[in-house]
């Protein structure tokens, strides 16, 4: 539980869960409503909201996660246009030019999460540049981590 | 009086396959046989996103959509340049990639919300992502399925759309006493022989024996399932077979077998018939539904009500 809320505090934001509720399943993190908790014991496969898992020590979040962090205005972000969405999801790291926004320009390293124009959550990745002081249009500002084009490739 | 199973004597044993067969039963059975192909179709997840919204989206990236007449949430996919499965609304869970007729058995239930629901054969996990919108994550899904591989792509899909009332276990539904639970609607989506409009190969690699076999694991699954339901709870039997021992011959056998009625309902298709290859059936198998392949696949649909002991 204490490495899901370390992994939040990376986008600047602490995250409430209810650790009640949180269930681990083979280092897989789960949080459940108080029906479904009352059936975790049993040897379940997936249940509730996935929130993560861990694998050689190091946290993989789940969307649903990331959108939990995305709800908080003050989290790290960024708003990209249509052309760098496609790009992104692709697995592609994103350019200066296909940065439509941002909460505030952000230091070398630390992580962000990619929203498109509608302000839905793509996925996050960790920042290589300031944008603000980068005039290249096809520099890297952003270093892509995970995004939600993850759901077809992890069925490859 | 009620015959309990059809055993076509007239046709040999290694005569009971390929397409002229099959063709012949389905000509038996009211139905020309022609070569269709289904349009795809997907499925707006309402509790995602607003139907007239994520039409908009998909329409400005050049993806035509036609309203499926007989579906609350369901569109035809008329033109489209690309994969509907990788755009970013798909991704983003906003809508399901669902065959038409594969979205009417969970379109039957009444009064989803707060349930406690058995999905019995679920993955790879459309209708129980169905479920889950219809609740809108209210009350709890219970899914089953026996494969690694399928479990993991009906996790992912719960986890694409954003469904936080499932919990999904790797079981056989003959093992669901385990769970000690009774459930209030169940969907049993039955393993079936499938159908021609949605496998090419599909004459060339089906005989009556694989329908036997299926009908009678149907059958087990049937009765267990009834075990497991609550008195005057709702279980949807569906297959996408054509056969009637998958069908309706299954559904006369739980009728006077495992104390279900069916029950009325209004959606696509055609009434199921009561004269099955001269064998005369329960008269309320007219409240179930065959589905001929054309714009949809093949599909077959009945909605049960456990009486009341």
């Amino acid at each position: 539980m204490e490495q899901i809320s370390d992994f939040a505090r990376q986008f600047n934001v602490s995250i409430g869960i209810d650790e009640s509720l949180v269930v681990e399943k083979q280092a897989r993190y789960f949080l459940l409503n108080a029906r479904l908790k009352g059936l975790a014991s049993s040897d379940f496969f997936y249940a509730g909201t996935y929130l993560g898992k861990f694998k050689n020590r190091v946290f993989f979040p789940s969307f649903a996660l990331l959108n939990m962090i995305a709800e908080r205005k003050e989290a790290n972000r960024m708003i990209i246009n249509e052309k760098a969405e496609w790009l992104f999801i692709c697995g592609r790291d994103l350019f200066k030019q296909g940065i439509v926004s941002m909460v505030d320009p952000k230091s070398k390293g630390t992580y962000t999460l990619i929203l498109n124009k509608q302000g839905e959550c793509l996925g996050f990745g960790k920042i290589m540049a300031n944008s603000a002081q980068t005039k290249d249009e096809h520099a890297v500002i952003v270093k892509n981590v995970l995004d939600v084009g993850d759901f077809l490739r992890r069925e490859r | 009086m009620h015959k309990s199973s059809y055993e076509p004597h007239a046709y040999n044993r290694w005569l009971m396959s390929g397409k002229d067969f099959f063709v012949q039963r389905y000509e038996e059975l009211g139905w020309n046989y022609c070569g269709c192909k289904p349009i795809q179709a997907i499925r707006i997840n309402v509790a995602n996103a607003r139907k007239a919204e994520v039409v908009k989206r998909l329409e400005a990236k050049g993806i035509r959509l036609r309203r499926i007449p007989f579906l609350e949430n369901g569109y035809w996919v008329s033109e489209t340049k690309f994969s509907v499965g990788a755009t970013p609304e798909y991704l983003l869970g906003l809508y399901s990639i669902q065959e038409a007729a594969a979205q009417i058995p969970v379109s039957l239930f009444t009064e989803l919300k707060h349930r406690t629901v058995l999905d019995a054969c679920a993955a790879p996990g459309g209708k129980t992502v169905q479920l889950a919108d219809l609740m809108q994550n209210t009350g709890m899904i219970v899914a089953l399925d026996v494969e690694k591989r399928r479990i993991t792509a009906l996790a992912n899909q719960l986890e694409r759309c954003h469904a936080k009332n499932a919990i999904v276990y790797r079981m056989d539904v003959r093992q669901i006493s385990k769970l000690n639970m009774r459930f209030d609607r169940l969907l049993l989506d039955a393993p079936c022989s499938g159908n021609f409009a949605a496998d090419a190969n599909w004459f060339r690699r089906r005989t009556i024996d694989d329908v036997r076999r299926n009908a009678e694991l149907q059958r087990e699954l049937l009765a267990e399932a009834t075990e497991v339901l609550t008195d005057d709870g709702e279980l949807v039997y569906s297959t996408c077979s054509l056969e009637p021992e998958e069908n309706e011959l299954n559904v006369d056998w739980a009728i006077r077998t495992l104390g279900l009625r069916t029950e009325q309902i209004e959606c696509y298709g055609e009434k199921a018939s009561t004269d099955i290859f001269g064998g005369r059936l329960d008269s309320s198998l007219e409240n179930c539904r065959r589905i001929w392949p054309r714009e949809t696949q093949g599909f077959f649909v009945c909605k049960f009500r456990k009486r009341v002991s």
